[in-house]
């Protein structure tokens, strides 16, 4: 019984990821199509003329927002989920870094707003960050991020392109620098 | 020509120096008459294998630099690597040639000591998965890596084996040991004895289930792996497994010291140095905590953790088994070394395995059945009230017991120990052990984990200080009576002292610390010789040898991370580096004019335009 539930609890979880993220998906799509329908498939240049190749997008409104940011209920399930999927093993239990990243600063090697967080948390990053799209319902990835940002160190959707730009400036958490990899 | 100044030097030197020599150092008897096999050394300038010998003594014959020059080390060359973590390892010099491999991602180079140094001769990149990065608990770092039969051979971050011919710099077999993804990693320095080489695994923090492993050193393939916990076939124990004590006897303890099925997921890693005794035929190793590290998830003696294993390199059956910590609850591992001694003990001459553990108890074991002769504290602790000779058991403060969600202000030492893996030096000389050590504790609360692969099996929240309060010292080295268990000298240091030790028939011992002074100390009195600040922090092993030109060299690498890097919100912590720094009398070494061949790289001369 209980595992049945849970088995419905998980296949219903993984419907709502995958439309959530087909949605953020499909989002970025339209923005990238825009971006590029001056010049018809298959002729269109890797990158736009006159553009510099490689460079980080510019945020746009577009970018989704926290559904639950600043929601107290929701920053302290976040802060359960941190404890009882051992992410407090890998960045630390006041979340400043030790196996992975300081999560309080605004230093974020795959950016720093909500949505570059709630990415991360879904389908891992390559230096080791578990993949959590499979065990975690959207809901619970927000709340992640919902108590990442309560711990002030993120980036708002203003400040993203200063931040990809490597232009915030530094409170001092990451003193001595040691741990920035 | 050359030598002949040096040697003349050598000699006016030592005129001068033997009239300030103090009384305490002209008293030249060996304080515990110990010695070692030395077997498994190279020639005397050459630098073979981590330990420099089986033994794991760490001692050079070498003597040109003693304590008459000393002073007047200075730079003769140095090589920075290009890579960031913590650099653990320690350069290898076989015949000409040094062999250096850096931490993730594992690059390894070959320098021709024959040319202006530093003369790279060839570089391997194996690639490993950046995944491994995420998974070392400890900063992604190697400890060192081995030469035999025309090889290099070592531990890949992300849970491989590779060698490397030396002569072309190209792979000759490559071997997954294990899984990245569920948290295992290698970080330990290959050991190679009799076409062997022995690898163990990392992950004690990560619920891995630990083993050592042989592998032929010819082609790679896998002759045996002994895990530290599970039932007896797992763990290779047979009919000749004695261990000294009644509580090690019995069947299956590897599982029935455990909740059911917990074992699985029980750690036991294997991290550190193993030494070897050829007469005895033994190898000797140790593993790491237990897991999950909150102990009240995990009631029993949680065997064969925090234990030295003797193992018959063959066959990979274990001789005796002892556990320095039963039922950690501090995150104490046993990994650290052995050091091989024969000494005489209460009048009785013995052959010994001498090991600072990371629980603060120094260990003389007699090495063929695993019987404490010697444990006593090498350092502060208030874990444990007290030693009991008769079961071999320390005995618990039960005041230090962690239970979930209670903290607790004061336990010493810390998860790191009193003593991490940096490895001891022993001097013949002397008869003593020259180690780093830590002078710290921590605040701890224990929070109940569970068993999510690929994720820390952990549950310790702390933070550590120094044990004498705020501006208190953190580190320290010390020289070691083993036959006594008494500490001889100790020099405070500001910062844990992380770098493994060396002692040379010079009598001196060299040392580096967190905060990157590099240290020349006399072996008898402990005084400072000589002291040099590097670019970083030291937490690798110094090495000693003799150039092609016939100098003795000093070589250490200068590149902070590991667990050094809880002090890193101290003031006065290093950046990380990843520069190999060598030493000789005046900084004199192979000039390109020296040497024809190497006209290329002398200094340009300048061009006038036409």
């Amino acid at each position: 019984m209980g595992a049945l539930r849970l088995v419905i609890v998980a296949l219903l979880a993984a419907g709502i990821a995958a439309a959530l993220t087909g949605w953020v998906l499909n989002q970025r799509q339209i923005s990238a199509r825009r971006a590029y329908s001056y010049y018809p498939s298959p002729y269109s240049p890797i990158a736009p003329l006159g553009g510099v190749a490689g460079a980080t997008p510019a945020p746009t409104a577009a970018e989704t927002p926290n559904p639950l940011a600043n929601d107290p209920a929701a920053v302290a399930e976040g802060h359960k989920l941190f404890m009882s999927m051992n992410c407090a093993g890998c960045h630390g239990y006041d979340a400043k870094g030790g196996m992975g990243p300081n999560l309080t600063d605004t230093y974020w090697r795959y950016g720093g707003t909500p949505e570059r967080i709630y990415e991360s948390i879904l389908n891992g990053r390559p230096k080791g960050m578990p993949a959590w799209g499979l065990a975690l319902p959207p809901q619970h990835i927000w709340q992640l991020v919902a108590f990442i940002q309560s711990l002030g160190g993120t980036v708002s959707s203003g400040m993203a392109q200063a931040a990809a730009e490597g232009n915030l400036p530094d409170k001092g958490q990451n003193k001595g620098a040691s741990d920035q990899q | 020509m050359r030598c002949l100044v040096v040697a003349v030097c050598v000699l006016g030197g030592s005129i001068s120096a033997a009239a300030q020599q103090t009384p305490a150092s002209s008293a030249r008897t060996s304080y515990t008459l110990a010695t070692a096999s030395f077997a498994g050394a190279g020639k005397p300038g050459e630098w073979t294998s981590q330990a420099r010998d089986y033994a794991n003594t760490r001692y050079s014959p070498l003597e040109q630099i003693n304590a008459t020059n000393v002073a007047s080390l200075r730079l003769a060359w140095s090589f920075s690597d290009g890579t960031q973590y913590g650099h653990e390892g320690g350069p290898l010099v076989v015949d000409d040639t040094m062999y250096l491999v850096t931490p993730f991602p594992n690059i390894a180079f070959a320098l021709d000591l024959t040319k202006p140094s530093p003369s790279v001769k060839w570089s391997f990149q194996p690639n490993p998965s950046p995944i491994a990065i995420g998974k070392a608990c400890c900063d992604a770092v190697l400890r060192g890596w081995a030469f035999d039969d025309g090889k290099l051979i070592y531990n890949l971050l992300d849970a491989e084996t590779v060698a490397v011919d030396v002569k072309t710099g190209k792979q000759v077999w490559r071997t997954r040991m294990d899984d990245p993804g569920r948290g295992v990693t290698m970080t330990m320095s290959a050991f190679t004895v009799d076409g062997k080489v022995f690898v163990g695994n990392s992950g004690g923090e990560m619920g891995i289930n630990g083993w050592l492993a042989a592998l032929d050193v010819t082609t790679g393939k896998e002759l045996w792996r002994a895990h530290a916990v599970g039932p007896d076939s797992d763990v290779r124990l047979g009919p000749d497994f004695k261990p000294f004590y009644p509580q090690l006897e019995g069947k299956d303890l590897g599982v029935s010291s455990w909740p059911a099925n917990m074992w699985r997921t029980g750690a036991g890693s294997s991290w550190g140095f193993i030494s070897y005794d050829p007469d005895l035929k033994l190898i000797y190793y140790g593993t790491s905590n237990p897991g999950p590290r909150v102990p009240a998830q995990r009631p029993g003696d949680n065997l064969w953790t925090s234990t030295m294993f003797a193992r018959d390199p063959d066959t990979g059956m274990a001789k005796w088994a002892y556990q320095f910590t039963p039922h950690d609850e501090w995150d104490y591992d046993g990994i650290n070394e052995a050091v091989l001694l024969d000494m005489p003990i209460n009048g009785k001459m013995r052959k010994t395995l001498v090991h600072f553990d990371r629980n603060t108890y120094a260990y003389t074991l007699d090495r063929t059945n695993g019987e404490v002769l010697v444990a006593k504290n090498f350092a502060y602790q208030n874990w444990s009230s007290g030693f009991d000779m008769k079961t071999g058991r320390p005995i618990v403060d039960p005041a230090s017991e962690p239970k979930p969600g209670i903290t607790l202000d004061r336990v010493c030492p810390p998860d790191l120990g009193q003593k991490d893996w940096e490895p001891p030096a022993f001097s013949p000389h002397t008869g003593l052990l020259y180690v780093g050590v830590f002078n710290i504790c921590m605040k701890l609360t224990d929070h109940e984990v569970s068993y999510i692969a690929g994720t820390p099996y952990d549950g310790m929240e702390m933070t550590r200080f120094s044990v004498d309060g705020k501006d208190g010292d953190w580190g320290a080295f010390i020289a070691w009576n083993p036959a006594t268990g008494t500490k001889v000298w100790s020099l405070p240091e500001k910062f844990m002292v992380m770098s493994g030790a060396i002692a040379t028939a010079g009598d001196i011992v060299f040392y580096g610390t967190t905060d990157g002074w590099f240290r020349a100390v006399d072996a008898w009195t402990g005084k400072v010789l000589w002291s040099q600040k590097l670019g970083s922090g030291v937490i690798g092993q110094p090495v000693t040898y003799l150039g092609p030109d016939g100098r003795q060299y000093v070589a250490v690498a200068a590149g902070v991370g590991g667990a050094a890097l809880v002090q890193k919100s101290r003031d006065g912590f290093p950046p990380r580096g990843n520069t190999l720094y060598v030493f000789s009398v005046n900084g004199d070494t192979i000039a390109a004019q020296d040497v024809p061949q190497a006209s290329t790289a002398a200094a340009p001369a300048a061009v006038t335009p036409q």
